[in-house]
């Protein structure tokens, strides 16, 4: 048996998503909010991973109330338990907030039944830092396993997992003991086709509310924007610098052009 | 194995189906409505405008909600003539400003949705009907296109003492259930192609003279439609304008256009041009409108079954009718189910009273008068082609009439209906016209 904890985040959907011309804010007006698509991936890896083992899924979010719309669509992968961590005092979190809440959490939740695994996705699409997964995993001293693309095999007996995890140079083969804290690439998991069954379940289902004074103890300065260092000042896309030299052929002889090009090219040290 | 069973099914989110499954629900009917879409609303459009004497029926507080399903209230509406030359403009500002609002199907239904969820009303998102279960000639329930569970993979079935099909003008269930014989035709149906587009900021009220509590909502005839039978259409939302024509099938199939062409077509005209200059198109899409009337009408009822809204092609076009019809319709139909409900008896003697409320209604009354509109529209093509260029020609004859023999100016006018059209046929059109209602 298989103890699952899934920690998801509610993204607007980007593909959706316009910048208004005019003030150059996000148009968020009618833009659906969905989850982040490499959580979607660690809830997908978690149904497989409950239909082959058994065992449960538990899922947890940080977020507005609305939020809750996340975790129910988080049912439909099987999820057993939902459960929405919303609170004034949680909002403005940094990822080093954010992944002290949700180390608090997780904790509290595994009192009495530790978890096997701890799935996060690699980042989220709206904010990209993939600081999160292995900010929990260090709050909970357990290992993290970051960019996971396969998972070869798991031996319950004998708490062994063996998974492969993409880096710049290649695939890396890992074996891990259990419980680990991994992070999901998007070609890990497929998603399910979800049965009516869990269609239903989710639509009946409201998560368990989590807040700032209950029923997990929480630091109240190590929470939101208390407890985060990080100041956004601006947000914007950087700029690709091009230098460019433009020769004219028609002004310049050809043998000029090249003789300068050379120049350069030295000059930078290239050649 | 998981199994299912609900008093009542409903297929589809629309506000037909909606308003169904909000009434059942008021009454604590085991009730479940299956949508295909997202959410409800994801996959729709329209127009559109909404109205709030319908609306009221279901949610009576309207327009007094916190989260307003609705864009703009509609305080000026008319039509647009358009000529090869330029346009005639015939516009009426309504007293009540609170009768009429644009809206987009994205929240509109989202919002019944909510309200109905609220209401106890079970909604399954993003599962398609698949088909109808039929036993001893009798519906007695659905399948959908998802399994029964992780580890049993056939479709799952969902049982129902009653089913309501909802399921929009593509009506593939209506037919299975053999309410309807065969598809519809081309010449049974409007194409409509639709934009929303978004002007730069403070254009919108500029360039329409309205502030934020006024709303406008044209219809478009003539030129707009490169002279096929059809018109255009053009609404002001909160932020945005909803742009679009509707042409019936059959005779775009004829002309070769493609649908983007004459929704370009349209833009160049040089009136549109100008007012939509600058626009940005935050969407488009297309999406049929039923417009095969009480020639192409399906059964509304069968043992076990009902069918609302555009699938029984519910539809007015002349008075931009069809959200409200669904909405009535999806009424009626709840308020038969009660009825079936509480007698335990569900077979076609007990919903035969759903067509009675129906032929009682305005609905049917208006079919009837309008039985023969699409046949007229589709054979007088000089609705579309000849008069708007017609109107055009005569208000600019009146309008540059300073300074000549009025009496001279009166002659040209009746010279040009006769070049155009000739007073034989413009006589001929207005008995047409008036012998459809009479
Ligand atoms: C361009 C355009 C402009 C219009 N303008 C106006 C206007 O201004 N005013 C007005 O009153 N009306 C207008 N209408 C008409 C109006 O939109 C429709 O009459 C109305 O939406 C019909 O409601 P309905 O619930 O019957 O069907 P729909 O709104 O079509 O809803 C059907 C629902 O069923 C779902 N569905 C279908 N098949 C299945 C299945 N097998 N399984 C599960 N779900 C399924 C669909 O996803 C959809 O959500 C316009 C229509 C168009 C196309």
């Amino acid at each position: 048996m298989l103890n699952i904890l899934v920690s998801i985040k509610q993204v607007p959907d980007t593909t959706n998503i316009r910048i208004n011309p005019e003030t150059g804010t996000l148009i968020r007006e009618g833009v659906p909010s969905i989850i982040n698509p490499y959580d979607v991936v660690a809830l997908s890896l978690a149904c497989y991973l409950k239909n082959q083992f058994g065992g449960s899924i538990t899922v947890i979010t940080m977020g507005p109330p609305q939020a809750r719309l996340a975790l129910k669509e988080a049912m439909e992968f099987g999820a057993d338990r939902i459960i929405l961590l919303t609170d004034r005092k949680f909002a403005g979190a940094d990822t080093l907030a954010t992944s002290y809440t949700l180390a608090e959490t997780i904790k509290y939740l595994e009192r009495e039944n530790p978890f096997h695994l701890y799935l996060f996705g690699k980042q989220a699409i709206d904010g990209d830092t993939a600081q999160v997964g292995p900010g929990v995993a260090a709050r909970l001293k357990v290992p993290v396993i970051t960019y996971v693309t396969k998972i070869e095999n798991i031996d319950l007996k004998e708490k062994i997992i063996i998974l492969h995890r993409k880096t710049e140079k290649g695939v890396e083969i890992i074996k891990a003991k259990l419980p680990v804290l991994i992070t999901c690439e998007k070609d890990l998991a497929k998603s399910p086709f979800v049965p009516l069954s869990e269609i239903l379940k989710a639509v009946k289902s409201e998560p368990e509310i989590f807040a700032a004074d209950g029923p997990v103890k929480f630091e109240r300065e190590k929470l939101g924007l208390k407890g985060s260092p990080t100041q956004v000042k601006k947000v914007f896309t950087p700029e690709l610098k091009k230098d460019t030299l433009i020769y004219d052929l028609s002004t310049t002889s050809i043998d000029e052009v090249v003789m300068k090009i050379i120049h350069i090219l030295e000059e930078k040290k290239i050649i | 194995m998981e199994s299912y069973s609900f008093d009542v099914v409903i297929v589809g989110g629309g506000p037909a189906g909606l308003a169904c499954g909000i009434k059942l629900a008021e009454k604590g009917v085991n009730t479940l409505l299956i949508e295909r879409g997202r959410f409800c609303g994801s996959k729709n459009l329209f127009g559109g405008v909404v109205y709030t004497s319908s609306i009221k029926e279901i949610v009576p507080e309207f327009p007094e909600v916190s989260q307003s399903p609705v864009e703009r209230p509609v305080t000026e509406e008319g039509y647009i003539f358009f000529s090869t030359k330029g346009v005639v403009k015939f516009f009426h500002t309504k007293s009540d400003s609170q009768e009429a609002f644009t809206a987009l199907r994205a929240r509109f239904d989202a919002f019944l949705s909510e309200y109905a969820l609220k209401k106890g009303l079970l909604i399954a998102p993003k599962t398609k009907v698949v088909d109808i279960i039929l036993e001893n000639f009798k519906v007695s329930g659905v399948i959908v296109d998802r399994p029964r569970s992780f580890k049993d993979l056939r479709p799952a079935e969902v049982k129902a003492k009653i089913v309501i099909l909802a399921e929009g003008v593509n009506r593939l269930l209506t037919e299975k259930a053999g309410l309807v014989k065969g598809p519809f035709k081309p010449e049974e149906v409007v194409l409509a192609i639709k934009e929303v587009l978004q002007l730069p900021k403070g254009e919108l009220e500029k360039r329409f003279g309205l502030n934020e509590k006024k709303g406008l909502a044209a219809e478009l005839i003539g030129e707009i439609t490169s002279g096929l039978p059809g018109t255009g259409f053009l609404y002001t939302n909160t932020n945005t304008l909803s742009f679009g024509i509707g042409i019936f099938l059959n005779t775009l199939v004829n002309s070769n256009l493609k649908p983007y062409e004459i929704l370009e077509r349209a833009k160049a005209h040089p009136y549109l041009h100008e007012l939509l200059d600058g626009a940005e198109i935050l969407e488009y899409g297309a999406h049929l409108i039923p417009e095969w009337g009480l020639q192409g009408l399906p059964k509304l009822y069968g043992n076990g079954v009902m069918v609302v809204g555009d699938a029984a092609g519910l539809v007015n076009p002349l008075f931009r009718e069809g959200t409200n019809l669904a909405i009535y319709s999806g009424i009626m139909a709840a308020e038969t189910a009660l009825e079936a409900l509480e007698k335990g008896d569900f077979s076609e003697k007990t919903l035969k009273s759903y067509e009675e409320r129906f032929k009682e209604s305005y609905i049917y009354k208006d079919l009837l008068l309008f039985k023969n509109l699409k046949k007229f529209l589709l054979n007088n093509r000089q609705i579309f082609e000849t008069y708007p260029n017609l109107i055009y020609e005569i208000f600019s004859l009146y309008f540059s009439a300073q300074g000549q023999y009025k009496k001279e100016v009166v002659r040209e006018i009746i010279r040009t209906i006769k070049r155009k059209r000739g007073l034989f046929g413009v006589l001929k059109d207005i008995i047409n016209l008036g012998r459809l209602f009479w």
